[in-house]
């Protein structure tokens, strides 16, 4: 009994933590200025506008900054994948000299704040003209999704049984046919894991996005907001709007696709 | 009887490994420019005087290496941190640990309960500083209204007013925000312990908490140990949060080391020192994570 | 068809010889069996024909080409792996066809052998379905048909029935004798189950601990087994091993002398092996305790305990099989079917 209610309980508890904030943000932002600031905040908007949808279409780039972002995150999702998967293969099962040594030296990049390498990284992508591009950031968020994504995609080779490779060897399959015609096939959930932990680390990436683009035309949605965010500090119904269209896109993606994600991953994911 | 023996073995072993290296290839490489580099040439701007981007400066030795270890803010800031990884670990842990257990369990609606735990995960970070922004506002927020009709306070709390409140405030969004990724991490670990374990103890007549500390928690800890690692790293490197929500403020009270360190680079035009800084922090970081999981394959064992 | 010779075969692992100097002559269309307990290192040698391992040292050939440095492809062998090992993702056709594919088959020749191939199996109705839609005996005639598909020069076989469950097991291994007959081919068939071995192979190969303990056919180890190992190993119940003394050119058990030609000196400890089954109605007879007694229906078998300790199996008739454990009883063993071994297990009379 108390079981039950410990769990009912802890359901509640996140419930709530999670979909309270989320709760009053979009309902905030179709609320009358007035009715945010009110006094005696209301669960259930009283009032209904669009009008901070409106100011905020106007005032700032957001379809813009939407396209970039996902052209940012799909290209990153997809180079990620077409680098981390024969990675992870050849850490695996391929031959290789100081395989070990490499694979734990590959998850160390993690130990460095992204900051020390953000002076030398922009120095450097200027030299190249790369500054205000959208491929500089790809090619930066591909860099910091890649050490994850390699070894997520090694446990997931983990769980084909190795015999299915003999199988293609005693039938003569060459390696790079085995990779491309038993193993890939079958690592799609993987790869889609992957694939959408790409998506989302390239999503919310700020730090390198705020300082690698310069012009409006390029750039993604979160410098975009915190742009808007320094510029109406207090319009609380324009900032919650922003949130709001913010949220939309991955919220989506993820209804279509979240289920298969959380399943990949707790089938294979975890070493 | 022909036995000219069929040296196609050797030529394959070689060409298996030219392949094995043309597979990390790409990756490595990706990784050598964008990261090692960049990282070797931070060692570089370190060790001269550069302000500004852009600048070429003399070479000056371990001068800057030297300023950094002697200044307290750099130490003071490396205490925060340490509150900083300390306090998210705690948090994160419980509340990713109380998640998994909770979405291990069978339930109406569990399936999508595993989905949408990670939504504050899949959240832009502006998103994040946003909502509680305004949640915590003084003016226009909810929550302090909210605390005090329901009369568990008197007067509007100052989330974000003193120091301490600040840190504490950060690192429960902070938590907030990622805990739920490391709930999935948990989850995969749990749904991999065999599931007639936990019901031969039933048989025994274990109670459901000696359930959990005899089987459940000796075989999660494996896992929780390589994500404690990953996540101290991770979370002692987090900036976006803390810059766009305090800036480091009030009065430092919440300056991290990124935080320390963005500041030196691009408000104090200290390139050269705020490369020191990060190199020093890359290093104690690299020495803990090589420790931390050797202690770890130490104790997985033979 | 091809021969298959193995010469001083070796397989070391860092300090442990898994498979030691191992020589062996398979004859083109013959049905070599490789018996032995866990780690005798048969699916080592196994592999090793197969390509899959490399070979430490020693030679192997197929049909005199030396191969020992070859590809797997490249040898011509086919292979039944213990799960069956078919590709998850593919239909059963395209399963087997893709070793077709793999040599570069044109599209109609592929289908033309598919076709023959699952007809030859009783595939036919099964080629369009995925292997998680198929039965364990199903999965195991698709894996042979993969095999088959490609024409090879000889067939290996990894345990391949040990996931089936019993009367599966026994159909399997009659389609597998069928399809030896049928097609004449070289098989090596690796199992730990001597009855698989015992009823499939054309000779049996028996490993223990690397070493090759015997080669010969079933009936001959079965009759004429080298040394108690084999002797122990083959047959079911296991033949009974009595320790005895040999005393004035005859070996003493207790209630039983069995004089011998060629026996060692006088006093020297030795095994007598009697197969439970060798008893017969009169004659000296070994006292014993009965300890338990199985009814199978067909045959009974007596489980009992000698005055020294000794277990000892007797398959024994109906009349026999009244007795309950506790009681005392007799053993007569036929005196001309008993074998003599050394203390070390090595093979006398």
């Amino acid at each position: 009994m108390t079981g039950r209610l410990l769990l009912w309980g802890g359901i509640g508890f996140f419930l709530v933590i999670i979909g309270l904030p989320f709760w009053w943000v979009v309902t905030g932002s179709i609320k009358d200025p007035a009715e945010i600031i009110a006094r005696d905040p209301t669960m259930f908007p009283q009032s209904f506008t669009l009008q901070h949808y409106a100011k905020l279409l106007a005032a700032s780039a957001y379809p813009t900054y939407l396209v970039n972002s996902l052209i940012v995150a799909v290209s990153t999702a997809v180079l990620t994948v077409l680098l981390a998967v024969p990675a992870a293969y050849a850490f695996f099962r391929m031959e290789l000299p100081f395989r070990e040594g490499m694979y734990r030296a590959i998850l160390l990049a993690y130990a460095f704040p992204g900051i020390i390498v953000l002076i030398p990284i922009y120095g450097f992508f200027a030299q190249l003209g790369l500054i205000d591009s959208l491929v500089a950031l790809v090619i930066v968020n591909t860099t910091f999704a890649l050490p994850f994504s390699i070894w997520m995609m090694r446990s997931f080779l983990g769980t084909i049984p190795q015999d299915i490779e003999e199988a293609a060897r005693m039938d003569g399959a060459p390696t790079p046919v085995i990779l491309r015609r038993i193993l890939v096939p079958l690592l799609l959930p993987g790869i889609a894991a992957v694939a959408v932990f790409a998506f989302i680390s390239s999503w919310t990436e700020y730090i390198f996005a705020s300082i690698l683009i310069l012009s409006d035309a390029q750039r993604t949605i979160p410098v975009g907001f915190a742009g808007i965010i320094g510029q109406y500090q207090i319009d609380w119904g324009l900032l919650l709007a922003g949130a709001t269209l913010a949220i939309l896109p991955v919220v989506i993606i993820f209804a279509l696709i979240g289920r298969t994600f959380v399943a990949g991953m707790t089938d294979g994911a975890v070493k | 009887m022909t036995s000219a023996p069929v040296p196609v073995r050797v030529a394959r072993r070689l060409s298996e490994r030219r392949l094995a290296i043309l597979f990390v290839a790409p990756a490595l490489l990706l990784l050598a420019v964008t990261l090692v580099w960049p990282l070797i040439l931070a060692l570089d701007l370190s060790v001269r005087d550069v302000r500004f981007i852009g600048q070429s400066g003399d070479f000056v030795g371990l001068a800057n290496y030297a300023d950094t270890l002697n200044s307290t803010r750099f130490w003071e800031s490396a205490g925060r941190s340490l509150i900083w990884v300390v306090g998210n670990a705690v948090v994160q842990t419980a509340l990713a640990l109380a998640a998994a257990l909770i979405l291990h369990q069978r339930f109406p609606g569990v399936q999508i309960a595993r989905v949408w735990i990670l939504l504050t995960w899949i959240v832009p970070t502006v998103v994040v500083v946003i909502i509680w922004r305004w949640l915590l506002s003084n003016s226009g927020g909810m929550i302090n209204p909210l605390l005090v009709q329901s009369g568990v306070i008197n007067a509007p709390v100052g989330f974000f007013a003193s120091r301490e409140s600040a840190m504490t405030t950060l690192i429960l969004i902070n938590a907030w925000r990622w805990f739920p990724f490391v709930t999935l991490m948990i989850l995969a670990a749990l749904t991999r312990i065999p599931a007639d374990l936990d019901e031969a103890a039933r048989m025994d007549g274990a109670g459901r908490w000696k359930r959990f500390s005899r089987i459940t928690w000796p075989l999660l800890q494996p896992t929780l140990a390589v994500l404690l690692v990953v996540g101290t790293l991770l979370s002692f490197n987090v900036f976006d949060i803390i810059w766009l929500i305090t800036a480091g403020g009030p009065s430092a009270g919440t300056q991290t080391l990124p935080v320390l360190i963005y500041e030196t680079a691009f408000r104090g035009y200290e390139m050269s020192q705020a490369a020191a800084m990060s190199v020093l922090t890359g290093l104690f970081l690299m020495v803990f994570a090589v420790m931390a999981s050797r202690g770890m394959s130490r104790e997985a064992g033979p | 068809m091809s021969d298959l010779v193995l010469q001083g075969v070796t397989k070391r692992f860092g300090a442990t010889t898994a498979v030691q100097g191992v020589d062996l002559d398979i004859a083109a269309g013959e049905m070599v069996v490789f018996v032995g307990p866990s780690g005798c290192g048969k699916s080592t040698l196994l592999r090793m024909i197969a390509g899959l391992d490399p070979v430490t040292e020693g030679r192997i050939l197929i049909g005199g080409r030396d191969v020992t440095a070859a590809e797997p492809v490249d040898r011509g062998l086919a292979m039944v792996f213990q799960s069956y090992a078919l590709y998850p993702h593919m239909t059963v056709a395209q399963n087997m066809a893709f070793p077709l594919e793999m040599q570069g088959l044109g599209r109609a020749e592929i289908s033309a052998r598919v076709r023959e191939t699952a007809r030859t199996l009783q595939l036919e109705p099964l080629l369009d379905r995925k292997p998680r839609a198929l039965s364990g005996g199903q999965r195991q005639r698709v894996a042979i048909g993969r095999a088959i598909v490609r024409q090879p020069v000889g067939f290996l076989f990894d345990e391949p029935l040990s996931n089936l469950d019993a009367e599966l097991r026994v159909q399997m291994r009659q389609e597998v004798a069928r399809l030896h007959r049928t097609l004449g081919a070289t098989m090596v068939y690796v199992t730990h189950d001597q009855v698989e071995a015992m009823t499939l192979a054309d000779r049996i190969v028996v490993l223990r601990a690397g070493r090759v303990e015997q080669v010969g056919a079933p009936l001959e180890l079965y009759e004429n087994p080298a040394n108690a190992f084999v002797a122990g190993f083959i047959g079911s119940p296991r033949m009974n091993l009595i320790p005895a003394t040999v005393r004035d050119g005859a070996v003493t058990l207790p209630g039983l002398v069995l004089p011998r030609p060629g026996l060692p000196a006088g006093g020297t400890p030795v095994q007598v092996g009697l197969r439970p089954e060798h008893m017969v109605a009169s004659g000296p007879a070994i006292a014993a305790t009965c300890e338990a007694v199985e009814r199978l229906g067909a045959v009974s078998y007596l489980y009992a305990r000698l005055a020294d300790g000794t277990q000892v199996t007797a398959q024994v008739d109906a009349a026999l099989a009244v007795t309950s454990p506790g009681a005392a009883v007799t053993l007569t063993p036929d005196p001309a079917r008993a074998l003599v071994f050394a203390a070390d297990g090595a093979r006398l009379v």
